[in-house]
């Protein structure tokens, strides 16, 4: 019958919603957890207590055209704890490697962590690198640009953030959101399970869309 | 899950709609004649556009009912009446506008529906579909039933639906039926037909996958046929005739049915202050004089649903005279949602973080009574617990449960054990989990020798949440119990005195000889600088001697089981070399032996030997030169083993013991993982038994 008019039915902002699974990773005491507090809760605890185990904590972040679901796996930083990072960042879409600025060693144990993901991640894997606690740059040990040619290198998206000012942290979850592919194709891939996969080695990467 | 999570946002969404949403008000005019089939011959600009309407309209919607009686329309579904009626109605719109056509026209035999839109408004008008649905003869025809058309416009969903339903004087349920038919028949557009497509336009409606409206305004218009009841002709007249249109309203059929809910629910209709509109003498304005003389009734109405609709007026028009109906018209003032694109963005953030909120509050939480366990001082073959308490500490019940690290298969090492190692935790409970740690033959070696440690890191995965890492660690007691022969032999002082870094260099010093020694000469010393070894260990020297010494006349020895408690003395005894005589009966004596020898890491008669040993075992010459390739410490302890048995066999008078029994023995000692050799085994370790 008759379908005509000239315009087009109006889309809401939620069109579409992608599902990612993002894990943190980095020395102990870097301000990992503090980053998700701040970015979920929009809170800072100057005593936050030390990750022993792996915290789970979801948020979203709206885009133009879509809405960007993270699933956000928060892991501890202990080194007695490294054997066990592997069950998060498998199957993980994203990375946030976190370093803390004032604390050159930091910085060296995040280029293992990303050569690890590089090396035994899924190979689409979108890492950025976050030199954390930018506020207190009287202490700076690892210069900006040093990291900045470094993320170049390898092609990560690199921030200076600060969980305690809250700079940098939305940005830097946002600009991960941009850089994931949201295809259609990349949304069938998606097993809906977000707890941690033990069954599959590699899971490829790609959005959640539905 | 995923689902109703959309679903709530869409909930929200909708709910929270006035806060992003702006409406713009829309004049809509709307009108429903039944022509009786009449041609058109007269102007009906009385009827679309009387004196009194200054204002052109925005939206037009025309319905027509008998529109054409003829066969043809029936049969064929032409009508050379719709052109003409088009014509008519396009000269008679409201002169102060121009108008565009939202569909040129929806008709059903009689029924016919025309919409038309300002022009330059029909630029915001979308997704325009109309249906039809018969309930006339067999409950198909079209001579009853409805047509609709329904479009967005900005971001509203407007819709129009023009119907004729059957008439009956007495039988008032008839146009009910009618209703409902159409109601749940009444499909829309071009489209396939799935179910959730297949939409009854008088419900609200989600038209299409994207859109969170409804459908938001439905304008309901037609002859809808319901009379006046219980009230007489004259009666009828009487109170027309003196203008009492309010107390004949108690009578309308409609009015009634719709109070007791029946029919047209959430439909609004507007107060009725013209006289009926049926049935006149066609050409006047004269009450029905024909045979039947029918009772006046307002068959034609018009009524609606929806939120933000102001009714101007609502009419009847007596200058149309050609039919034995009066045409109906009504004007709207509806406001047209506008959505705010920025606001609405806003909500929609603010809908997804207080989402997020909610899902991380009710993610599971558990407390747990401690991260770290420590067992102390562990010793071989003896189980030591802990509890861990979980609590669920959430807002919802929690399943746990202890997942393998990467690369494992089990989710603890082998002397952990830990029960339940899943299990659902309600609200607000606790569940108490047991972790107990045991050493035995399989874990005691490389505990001892330092290889190993009591050191494990648990995961304890919280189902739809995270996760938490429980570590265990203790210190365990070295045995000489699971120690090899070698290191015992070069262990001068009970294992609890050495140090446990010396016990480690006495271990790899004695793993390092032993491979020496077996791949050179036998005979050939060691490293001289050291002190000489031990010709067999101690401890085994301790519990055969004191089996002599007090067991050699024992009915039942070694077929008697021991108690396990004796047997932990017994074995501390050893390691701790006091006190001097050995605790607990000589059966319990006898067992910790059978299981020294069972524990050993490597067998007396070692693993590289085994198969040599089984195929010489019937030949007592070859059985001597093998023999002699064993480990020097090896074939001393298996020469005063079988020294022993020979000893007891002595003894068998009292103890009851004879070769076979004793041979099984002694070959299960250390070899029990091959059984399936046992019966020439057991030959073969009693002809070398004799052979000694
Ligand atoms: N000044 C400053 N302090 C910070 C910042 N971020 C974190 N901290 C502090 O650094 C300490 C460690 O932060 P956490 O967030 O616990 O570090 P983590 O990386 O999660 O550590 P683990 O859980 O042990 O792996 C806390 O005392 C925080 O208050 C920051 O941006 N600036
Ligand atoms: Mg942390």
């Amino acid at each position: 019958m008759a379908n005509q008019g000239g315009a087009q039915r109006p889309n809401g902002p939620q069109s579409k919603i992608c599902q990612f699974k993002l894990v943190l990773l980095g020395e102990s005491a870097v301000g990992k957890s503090s980053l998700v507090l701040r970015f979920v809760k929009g809170q800072f605890h100057e005593y936050q207590e030390s990750t022993i185990g792996a915290a789970f904590l979801t948020q979203t972040v709206c885009l133009d055209d879509t809405t960007v679901k993270f699933e956000i796996w928060d892991t501890a930083g202990q080194e007695r704890y490294h054997s066990l990072a592997p069950m998060y960042y498998r199957g993980a879409q994203a990375a946030i490697v976190v370093y803390d600025i004032t604390n050159q060693d930091t910085f060296g144990r995040a280029k293992t962590w990303v050569r690890e993901l590089q090396r035994q991640a899924s190979p689409n894997i979108v890492i950025a690198l976050a030199g954390n606690k930018a506020d207190l740059a009287n202490k700076r040990m690892v210069e900006y640009e040093e990291a900045q040619a470094y993320a170049e290198e390898n092609s990560l998206l690199f921030m200076e953030t600060s969980a305690k000012t809250a700079m940098n942290v939305n940005d830097i979850f946002l600009a991960i959101a941009k850089k994931l592919p949201k295809n259609e194709q990349a949304g069938q891939q998606q097993s809906r399970q977000r707890g941690v996969d033990l069954s599959q080695e590699n899971q490829p990467s790609g959005g959640c869309c539905k | 899950m995923e689902s109703s999570r959309d679903n709530h946002i869409k909930l929200q969404m909708r709910e929270r709609e006035s806060d992003y949403t702006n409406l713009q008000p829309y004049r809509i005019f709307c009108g429903t004649w039944n022509v009786n089939g009449q041609q058109a011959s007269e102007a009906i600009n009385e009827w679309l556009c009387p004196a009194e309407d200054s204002e052109p309209p925005d939206i037009y919607a025309i319905g027509f009912q008998e529109l054409d009686l003829s066969k043809n329309a029936y049969i064929f579904s032409e009508s050379v009446r719709e052109e003409d009626w088009y014509k008519r109605i396009k000269e008679a719109l409201h002169p102060k506008a121009k108008y565009k056509k939202v569909v040129k026209l929806v008709r059903l035999v009689g029924m016919m529906l025309v919409v038309f839109i300002r022009k330059g408004l029909e630029l915001e008008i979308y997704d325009v579909m109309s249906g039809t649905v018969g309930t006339g003869i067999m409950g198909v025809m079209g001579n009853k039933g409805g047509v609709a058309v329904r479009f967005g416009l900005r971001d509203s969903t407007l819709c129009f639906v023009n119907s004729h339903l059957a008439a009956h004087t007495v039988e008032f349920e008839r146009p009910h039926t009618d209703f409902k038919d159409i109601n749940s028949r009444m499909l829309f557009g071009n489209r396939t037909i799935s179910d959730h497509e297949l939409v009854p336009c008088f419900f609200f409606f989600f038209s299409s996958e994207n859109s969170l409206l409804f459908c938001s305004i439905v304008i309901w218009l037609g002859d809808l046929n319901y009379r006046l009841s219980d009230i007489d002709n004259d009666a009828c007249k009487k109170l027309i005739s003196d203008g009492r249109l309010q107390e004949l309203m108690k009578y309308d059929q409609l009015v009634r049915q719709i109070s007791q809910k029946n029919v047209f629910l959430d439909y609004l209709e507007g107060k009725i202050s013209f006289i009926p509109t049926y049935k006149y003498d066609p050409g006047t304005d004269t009450w029905d004089t024909s045979e039947k003389c029918r009772t006046p009734a307002w068959c034609d109405r018009i009524l609606w649903r929806g939120s933000n609709v102001g009714q101007l007026c609502y009419r009847s028009h007596m200058a149309c005279k050609l039919s034995d109906h009066k045409p109906v018209s009504s004007i709207f003032e509806s406001g047209i949602k506008v959505i705010d694109r920025a606001k609405q963005r806003q909500v929609y953030e603010d809908v997804m973080k207080q989402l997020d909120k909610w899902e991380n509050e009710f993610l599971p939480q558990v407390e747990v009574s401690t991260m770290e366990i420590k067992f102390k001082d562990i010793k071989f073959i003896e189980q030591k617990k802990e509890i861990l308490v979980v609590s669920n500490t959430g807002q919802v019940p929690v399943q746990f449960e202890f997942i393998p690290k990467p690369s494992d298969t089990n989710f603890c090492e082998p002397w952990l054990s830990v029960e339940p190692s899943k299990a659902v935790i309600s609200v607000g409970a606790k569940c108490e989990v047991h972790l107990s740690v045991y050493v035995n033959k399989d874990t005691g070696p490389s505990l001892n020798s330092g290889k190993a440690r009591i050191e494990d890191i648990l995961v304890l995965h919280l189902d739809g949440g995270k996760d938490l890492f429980i570590t265990v660690s203790g210190n365990y007691i070295p045995s000489s119990f699971s120690s090899s022969i070698e290191t015992l032999v070069r262990m001068f002082k009970p294992v609890t005195d050495v140090e446990t870094g010396s016990l480690i260099e006495i271990v790899s010093a004695s793993t390092s000889l032993q491979h020496l020694i077996l791949t050179i000469d036998q005979a050939s010393s060691p490293n001289p600088s050291e002190d000489p070894p031990l010709d067999i260990p101690k401890e085994i020297w301790r519990l055969v001697d004191h089996l002599y010494k007090y067991g050699m006349e024992q009915d039942e020895l070694f077929r008697q089981p021991g108690l396990h408690s004796e047997i932990q003395l017994i074995r501390d005894c050893l390691d701790q070399g006091k006190p001097r005589l050995l605790p607990g009966s000589v059966h319990s004596v006898a067992e910790a032996l059978l299981l020294f020898l069972e524990v050993l890491p490597e067998p007396v008669v070692p693993y590289e030997h085994y198969d040599l040993c089984l195929h010489v075992c019937d030949n007592f010459t070859q059985a001597k030169q093998v023999l002699q390739r064993l480990p020097t410490s090896h074939r001393n302890v298996f020469k005063y083993i079988c020294a022993f048995l020979r000893e007891l066999l002595k003894h068998s008078a009292s103890n009851f013991l004879d070769a076979r029994f004793l041979g099984e023995l002694h070959l299960n000692g250390h070899q029990s993982s091959r059984t399936a050799h046992q019966t020439r085994a057991d030959h073969r370790s009693s002809l070398l038994c004799d052979a000694f």
